[in-house]
């Protein structure tokens, strides 16, 4: 957007395909719909088979083929089915080296700018993707005295949500704050795009009405400032001369190789795929940073049944309030926890307030839970007695802690050295473990999950990490489910410990840029979005006046 | 949205007449279905499976998810039956056939929340990368299906769809080569997604578990997100209580 309407003659190459039509026009048009079979078929995200990633464990571990952390593929990525929490990262996390300090083992930094210099762009996101809320409401400490606010947010916050009311007055009987969340989500008419109609397939679905775009805000003003998307285009190599980017190689979707000349180049495909491209285009990286200190957030989830209504928890935003208490370091108590673990201090991060499955997801957990109950027989009439109930849908709340992870060199993205896609390029290989100050902190905070719960009037509550560890052995899957990607070509001022600077430039490639969460030096406690198009914008300005 | 429930209140009262209270649309909702004409044995043109299989897997897959002739405890609740959960995975089987292939339905509406025509009818053509994927995803499931069936016919001492029920619950829940839960995944899905991927017939399996499907453009009003629906009292009973037994004894 930035560079179109400065008057450069911007081409945006999406692997995927464009599920809207008419994007630069008042109305676009999408084939996105609430379909739970569609979404579960892949429809957005790359397909397992075709494109699949790896994922370890650990260097010794048994390699995972399949979905591996996948974001939408498609034009508008991420945010065409985020759930539009735009929570602002804390001066903290900008600062962290400088104002936390070190954590043995871990590669602490300071971003390369601070939460002053970031400010302005944030607002400036906000407008530009709509965000909603009140911040009047949001909590002085540790939210506000952490993320100041200057200005109100473009839009009064949206109906709030049953179950997340409910939860909400759990917390606040266990002393939490809790509080309606900022989200890129229309409580009105905004930019001629309507309000939301709560249709209740948010979190995971594209937005059928447009009501919630994120990224496409920026896009949609790019293509009106001359830019051409192409979909389906798949860039394969960043060419390059000395300490320049020449040109992009990229594949049609027959698999024709095509090439594109350019000044100035900015890869923004997610963490995992810019790393990926960077790799295979074999960049300059003297001191093996590529790929190095890849953040995913531990996720960890409570669910509290309730026996006495139905939540309806399927309607509306997937969950309307948040509480950040567990992502300052001086919570009660989280400061002795960490020195009792030899840490000098350890956070997790914001809990997402309310949110439930849908029915396939839900037969799909009774599915499983009838191996353990009735081996003998696991399914049948049990099955749909199980459905008709619903403890698991319709009288389920869930909450969602996002727990911030450290950077460590070990965690890192490479190419794999068998797995191909249906091309025949090598893919993605993800090797990542918790350290010692993730184990720490979700032993510690998990249990506050199942607390506030059944403060929240629960008749049951759990709590499950989605991060698989020793300590934790049920977790849900093998690979982590988040989708929160960051790291991997971080921003920093020194070559030998970063690969991009202050600006997104790559460190040996004078006019190529990176744009998207593999900038970030540390991860942060919050959802990363908002902060990943902030950035963006900010180091867009500088190179629009290169 | 008890859609379901509050028709067959309304009738149960002989208060029928009252129906004309409801949105034309929930109405419609109730009574029609946007499939195509399926269900049954008869007329049945089948995309991937041959007569047999379809038998088989239609046995199978009312032992996984029963209708009331398929277990007395299941009167009035349909299931994979009345679902017509065979014609939703022989569609899918024969997804890659029809052009536009069968795999992604359209959008952004389908016919059943206030708007005049079903999007979600008309399919939605693959990228490479997802032909790709699910030419190989579905050579794979063929392969199973056919092998699976064999497996149970040949369990059953010839042809599954011959011995008793209590039988073939005993052969399924051996799970051979993990047929019984691929059969299962798939039943499932024929159960609960949308009637245009050719299960969920008449909407039957929405209906059964109260839940509305598809809600745009028509939406929920505020006061549906933000409000109690009022006291619904679940007494934990049989599977239920078992499973907020297991629940409640997690680590």
């Amino acid at each position: 957007m930035v560079l179109a309407r400065a008057g450069w003659d911007v081409t945006i190459f999406e692997k995927g395909p464009n599920y809207f039509t008419d994007l630069g026009s008042e109305r676009p048009g999408t084939v996105f719909s609430n379909d739970e079979l569609k979404m579960s078929r892949s429809f957005s995200l790359p397909d397992p088979t075709s494109e699949p990633r790896v994922f370890r464990s650990s260097p010794q571990a048994q390699p995972i083929i399949g979905a591996v952390q996948s974001l939408p593929q498609t034009v508008g990525g991420g945010t065409v089915h985020w759930d539009a929490k735009t929570p602002r990262l804390w001066d903290i996390d900008f600062k962290k080296l400088s104002m936390l300090g070190p954590v043995p083992g871990a590669d602490i930094a300071d971003w390369p700018f601070d939460y002053a210099e970031i400010s302005p762009f944030y607002e400036q996101i906000e407008e530009l993707i709509g965000v909603a809320g009140d911040i009047a409401l949001f909590p002085k400490e540790p939210t506000l005295a952490h993320a100041p606010r200057t200005k109100p947010l473009p839009m009064p916050a949206g109906p709030p949500e049953y179950s997340s009311l409910v939860v909400s007055e759990g917390c606040r009987r266990v002393g939490l704050h809790p509080f309606i969340a900022p989200m890129a989500i229309n409580s009105r008419e905004y930019q001629g795009r309507p309000r939301c109609d709560n249709c209740g397939f948010c979190s995971g679905y594209g937005c059928p009405i447009l009501a919630r775009v994120g990224a496409l805000a920026p896009l949609r003003e790019a293509l009106r400032a001359g830019a051409e998307l192409r979909a389906g285009a798949m860039v394969v190599k960043v060419e390059t001369s000395g300490h320049r980017a020449t040109a992009l190689s990229w594949l049609d979707e027959d698999n024709e190789l095509h090439r594109e000349s350019g000044d100035l180049i900015v890869l923004a495909a997610n963490a995992i795929e810019t790393t990926r491209l960077a790799l295979l285009s074999g960049l300059a990286d003297p001191y093996d940073q590529a790929g190095r200190r890849v953040m995913f957030h531990w996720f960890s989830e409570g669910s509290g049944i309730f026996l006495s209504e139905r939540l309806h928890n399927y309607r509306g935003r997937d969950h309307t309030h948040d509480i950040d208490d567990f992502a300052d370091p001086d919570f009660p108590g989280a400061r002795r926890a960490a020195k009792a673990a030899g840490l000098p201090y350890f956070r997790a991060g914001k809990v997402e307030l309310g949110g439930t499955q849908l029915p396939l997801d839900e037969a799909s957990s009774y599915q499983e839970v009838l191996r353990l109950l009735v081996p003998e027989k696991p399914f049948g009439a049990a099955f749909k007695q199980l459905m008709r109930a619903s403890l698991l849908r319709d009288r389920l709340c869930g909450i969602e802690l996002i727990g911030e992870d450290l950077p460590y060199a070990t965690n890192r993205v490479d190419l794999d050295p068998t797995v191909r896609d249906w091309r025949g390029i090598p893919v993605a290989r993800v090797t990542y473990g918790p350290g010692p100050s993730e184990l720490a902190a979700q032993a510690f905070y998990m249990p506050w999950l199942v607390k506030l719960l059944k403060a929240a009037g629960a008749d049951v509550a759990i709590a499950i990490p989605e991060l698989p560890s020793p300590r934790f052995p049920i977790a849900q899957d093998q690979v982590p489910a988040t989708e929160h990607v960051m790291g991997g070509m971080t921003m920093g001022t020194d070559a030998r410990t970063s690969v991009t600077n202050r600006d997104g430039r790559h460190h040996h490639l004078d006019n190529l840029f990176v744009a998207d969460g593999a900038v970030f030096p540390t991860s942060g406690g919050h959802n990363p979005t908002l902060t990943i198009m902030a950035t963006a914008l900010r180091q867009a300005n500088t190179w629009a006046s290169t | 949205m008890a859609v379901f429930h509050r028709r067959q209140v309304l009738q149960a009262a002989g208060l029928a007449g009252l129906a004309v209270l409801l949105p034309p649309e929930l109405l419609a909702a109730c009574t029609t279905s946007p499939a195509p004409a399926g269900g049954g044995e008869t007329g049945r043109s089948l995309l991937a499976f041959d007569p047999h299989e379809a038998k088989v897997v239609e046995e199978a897959t009312a032992r996984l998810i029963p209708g009331p002739n398929d277990d007395p405890s299941e009167a009035g609740h349909p299931g994979a039956r009345e679902a017509d959960v065979t014609r939703y995975i022989d569609t899918m089987l024969g997804a890659l056939e029809p052009r536009p292939p069968r795999i992604f339905a359209g959008g952004p509406f389908s016919n059943r929340a206030g708007w005049p025509v079903d999007d979600m009818a008309k399919f939605l053509g693959l990228t490479p990368a997802q032909l790709s994927g699910w030419t190989r995803r579905l050579a794979s499931f063929r392969a199973r299906y056919r092998e699976g069936v064999k497996t149970l016919d040949k369990m059953a001492g010839g042809d599954f769809t011959a011995v008793s029920t209590e039988m073939m619950d005993a052969i399924l829940a051996q799970d051979p080569g993990g047929f019984m839960t691929l059969l299962f995944t798939h039943a499932i899905e024929g159960m609960y997604s949308a009637p245009e991927y050719g299960g969920n017939a008449d909407l039957v399996g929405w209906q059964e578990i109260a839940w509305p499907g598809d809600r745009q453009p028509r939406g929920y009003s505020d006061s549906q997100v933000t409000l109690s629906d009022g006291p619904d009292l679940y007494t934990p009973k049989g599977i239920g209580a078992q499973l907020l037994g297991l629940l409640a004894t997690s680590p």
